[in-house]
């Protein structure tokens, strides 16, 4: 599932029917592949330098404003052009050193010294040193209005930033301590840009050729739409500690293709035009597998997927209708008719390895009995003609849209409609385009939820972000809950690491205790190698790390 | 009406058709919800609060009411000022010379296998000595109208590319990378020109002087092929300068499934984005295009048939164009 904005699979309908032929013909050619790859595990274990790899995604990367978070496209080669502060291991879900060597917080979590590491250089030779990491904090924290620079939205609105170059520190100094500060330093839009970068106008940060960033990669060029190629840089050594390549990267070039048609990118790759691809269909997901390609999947820590229920339309005010609700998904069921093993089922409002993330399984977990009787003990026993249950003569009946920005979300709003509709509830899907969704959802008073969760560098940010009646307000309270605002704030407000899990352990029983929103999966992101791709991994966020892979020789 | 005086009027119309289109599309977009940076709040999945997003409605003048918006921008599209796109920060004009030099060739080669194909179709539907195979090619352009592009180009792709491996479905390799969406693009819109091609032979072939020239031993092949087909062809012309507008329409299919980034796949984007200044770029490009080839058509008329004179030229038009889809 697609975390952000534009990925929308309008075509693959369209496409169904041309996959067929796609099938057939590529029988011959997978065939091939999966041979091959018995022999290429024996040589797979010592990295090989060189090569070009050819990574296929369903969109087009947008624009290189890397603190305005940019599409999921856009935060893939931020992740692989820039450097941060402070990396998130993905397997432990630890922070590590990556730019800052170390780091200290204080007590009250109002300070934040980081310690800069010494001889990182930009890809123009500038040095990232404690002034070029101030400004970039600088700008993280206060964007550049005379520019048009929106902020990074996961930072404070206020900070004190001073560096001094003879101890290599740069200081933070809040005025109310941030809970999300290192998460959010961890996060793809908190790369670190030279000078250059920083001096343009809008419009000309937002091309690729023009960011200069101390990744292990480079721009080499870019052809809108058609074709980014990044280039290995020369001289890097400063990747984080656990990363299994400490040098440059293996490949020389990456090249990141846009292919929208769905067919068409899986072909390109079955005839081995392309090494490696995003958003596959899970039916084709298991077809690659079993011809020999490796399925790499990661649910990236953050937010589930979930529709929070608007208290402001009809049911979603009855705390007994939103529990049954809550009760009446069967995840796993969903998971084994339209997914594969790579997804999991949602066991909280955030997926598992995020911080403070608490197992509520057992408070959310399918139970169509207690679902039909809390409905039957609200009012809702009798039924209509059409089998749904009514109360005072009105059907209970709830509206949603299809999410946009997801290939499976149709199919998967569809199963949960057949779910609720063995309850005796009513889900009415409707659609729209994808440049109005935003709007038409938010405008259509009717609607009852819409999905929401993606991978976020902080939960309690991310949580804050979506749920607060000072932010998105996902829940229609406008403040009707004081308590769920002041547990969001604690976790955001939080003076330490610990203090913020705790408050996201209460966090996350409250929301489900009281079933304000209802989780459905957790996010993944699934991505295919050809078989002679070795040693890619994806981040915290299942964003692409190219500078641990390589291809076979030759 | 001197040519001068009829070039003249026809420059104004066109004129005030690409205006009218600019403002009702503009009007259009405006009405509709949805824009790429009011979308950043009200976006579901990561909605970013009004105090992060408001430097940007500033910065691109959302702020302004729609009259305001709308003379804005009118007055820089005159001074040749199209803007930036909201959603990639890529001037416009950078967008436009990148997606028409892809597009072009590929329409002009398109156009040229329509043409081509048309011609082909016609000549054997309405010449060739067996009736059956007569009938056969005239069902044709009736079978290519009803298969979708994106089958076409997909079986093609499928066979040439990921079989044979002949061309790459992604990697630009010049000419050769045109050969398939052009294919697939002239299969689309070569439809009503054979058709009306084959209507047109049909009818010139029964006019008397296909009798006299018979009569005066001219050959078959010579009373065909300069004779009817002369004769026949006008229709056929006026539709294909009509056929730019398929081609346009058909590139955004085309490219998408090709993998092409021309104007089919910028308008997909902008239109998906509403990514206004870029929209409204394409609407101007696209109108003129359209006006300047129909007033092209206009001149030509008198050039391969005589009988035609520029006063009548724009009314039998009309009548021309309802035989062209009848």
């Amino acid at each position: 599932m697609n975390p952000t904005t534009p990925t929308i699979r309008r075509r693959h309908r369209l496409a169904a029917a041309a996959s067929t032929i796609l099938l057939l013909a590529a029988a011959a050619c997978s065939a091939g592949a999966a041979s091959d790859d018995t022999e290429d595990a024996a040589a797979s274990d010592e990295p090989v330098r060189g090569g070009e790899l050819v990574y296929l995604d369903a969109e087009i990367p947008i624009s290189a404003l890397i603190q305005e978070q940019g599409t999921w496209q856009d935060r893939a080669l931020f992740w692989n052009l820039t450097d941060r502060l402070v990396y998130r291991n993905a397997e432990t879900g630890e922070f590590e050193p990556w730019i800052a060597e170390s780091w200290e917080v204080s007590d009250d979590g109002l300070r934040y010294d980081f310690v800069i590491r010494d001889g990182v250089t930009y890809s123009d030779g500038t040095p990232v040193d404690a002034q070029s990491v101030a400004r970039n904090l600088t700008r993280q924290v206060y964007g550049d209005e005379a520019k048009g620079l929106a902020k990074n939205y996961a930072f404070p609105d206020a900070a004190e930033i001073t560096a001094d170059p003879a101890t290599r520190t740069v200081t933070v100094v809040l005025t109310q301590p941030w809970a999300p500060l290192l998460g959010a330093l961890t996060g793809w839009a908190a790369g670190l840009l030279a000078d250059s970068v920083l001096e343009l106008t809008r419009e000309e940060q937002s091309d690729y050729t023009n960011l200069v960033g101390s990744g292990p990669f480079t721009v080499e060029s870019v052809e809108y739409g058609k074709a980014y190629v990044l280039t290995r840089r020369d001289g890097y050594a400063w990747a984080p500690q656990s990363s299994p390549n400490q040098g440059e990267a293996h490949l020389d070039t990456v090249t990141i293709t846009p292919v929208q048609e769905d067919s068409v990118r899986l072909g390109t790759l079955r005839s081995g035009q392309a090494h490696l691809l995003r958003y596959v269909q899970p039916s084709e997901e298991r077809a690659l597998a079993d011809d020999g390609y490796t399925v790499v999947a990661r649910s990236g820590v953050g937010l589930a997927n979930q529709w929070p229920l608007r208290q402001n339309a009809w049911p979603g005010d009855d705390p007994d209708v939103r529990k049954a609700l809550q009760l009446a998904v069967d995840r796993e069921q969903i998971i084994e008719d339209l997914y594969t093993e790579n997804w999991s089922a949602a066991t909280s409002v955030v997926s598992p390895g995020t911080l403070g993330y608490t197992d509520l399984s057992a408070e959310i977990g399918y139970d169509p009995q207690r679902a039909a009787t809390l409905l039957d003990e609200a009012g809702f026993s009798e039924r209509d003609a059409d089998g749904y249950r009514v109360r005072d003569g009105r059907r209970l009946s709830l509206k949603t849209y299809v999410d946009v920005f997801d290939n499976t979300a149709k199919a998967l709003f569809q199963h949960i409609q057949a779910q609720f509709k063995d309850l005796g509830v009513e889900l009415v899907i409707d659609e729209t385009d994808y440049s109005s969704y935003g709007q038409t959802v938010n405008a259509d008073p009717e609607v009852n939820f819409t999905r929401t969760g993606w991978p976020h560098p902080d939960p309690a940010h991310g949580l804050w972000n979506v749920f607060s009646s000072a932010r998105a307000d996902s829940l229609k309270l406008e403040g009707a809950d004081p308590q769920l605002d002041a547990l969001l704030d604690a976790g955001l407000h939080a003076p330490s690491t610990d203090a913020e899990a705790a408050a996201l352990a209460e966090t996350q029983r409250y929301l489900l205790e009281n079933a304000l929103t209802i989780p459905i999966l957790n996010d993944t992101q699934v991505y295919v190698g050809a078989p002679d791709v070795h040693g890619f991994t994806l981040s915290d966020g299942g964003l692409p790390e190219y500078q641990r892979a390589w291809l076979d020789a030759g | 009406m001197s040519r001068r005086a009829f070039v003249a009027r026809r420059i104004a119309q066109a004129v005030l058709v690409i205006w009218l289109s600019y403002t009702l599309v503009f009007a259009v977009l405006f009405v509709l919800p949805g824009n790429p940076i009011r979308d950043k709040i009200t976006n579901p999945l990561n909605p970013l609060p009004e105090s992060v997003v408001r430097p940007l409605i500033e910065y691109y003048d959302l702020d302004l009411t729609l009259v305001e918006q709308y003379l804005v921008t009118l007055g820089r599209t005159f001074t040749g000022d199209l803007g930036y796109s909201l959603v990639s920060g890529i001037p416009v004009t950078e967008l436009l010379a990148q997606g028409l030099s892809e597009t072009l060739a590929l329409a002009a080669l398109a156009l040229l296998f329509s043409v081509l194909l048309a011609l082909g179709i016609a000549l054997t539907a309405v010449f060739f000595p067996v009736a059956a195979v007569r009938s056969v090619v005239r069902a044709l352009p009736a079978v290519f109208l009803s298969t979708p592009s994106f089958l076409v180009g997909f079986v093609l792709l499928v066979v040439f590319s990921f079989q044979l491996g002949w061309v790459s479905s992604i990697r630009d390799q010049g000419l050769v990378s045109y050969v398939l969406p052009a294919l697939t693009l002239a299969i689309a819109v070569n439809a009503p020109i054979a058709q009306v091609l084959i209507q047109g032979l049909s009818r010139a072939r029964g006019e008397p002087f296909v009798t006299v020239l018979k009569a005066k031993g001219v050959p078959p092949a010579t009373i065909a092929g300069r004779h009817i087909l002369k004769n026949g062809s006008i229709p056929a012309l006026t539709l294909t300068a009509l056929t730019v507008g398929d081609l346009l329409a058909g590139a955004t299919i085309v490219e998408t499934i090709f993998n092409r980034t021309g104007i089919g796949l910028i308008t997909e984007q902008a239109v998906r984005e509403q990514d206004t200044p870029v929209v409204m770029a394409i609407v101007v490009l696209v109108s003129t295009l359209f006006v300047v080839i129909n007033l092209f058509t206009d001149l030509v008329y008198p050039v391969i048939d005589p009988r035609i004179s520029l006063r009548a030229a724009a009314a039998p038009r009309r009548v021309r164009r309802r035989v062209a889809i009848g």
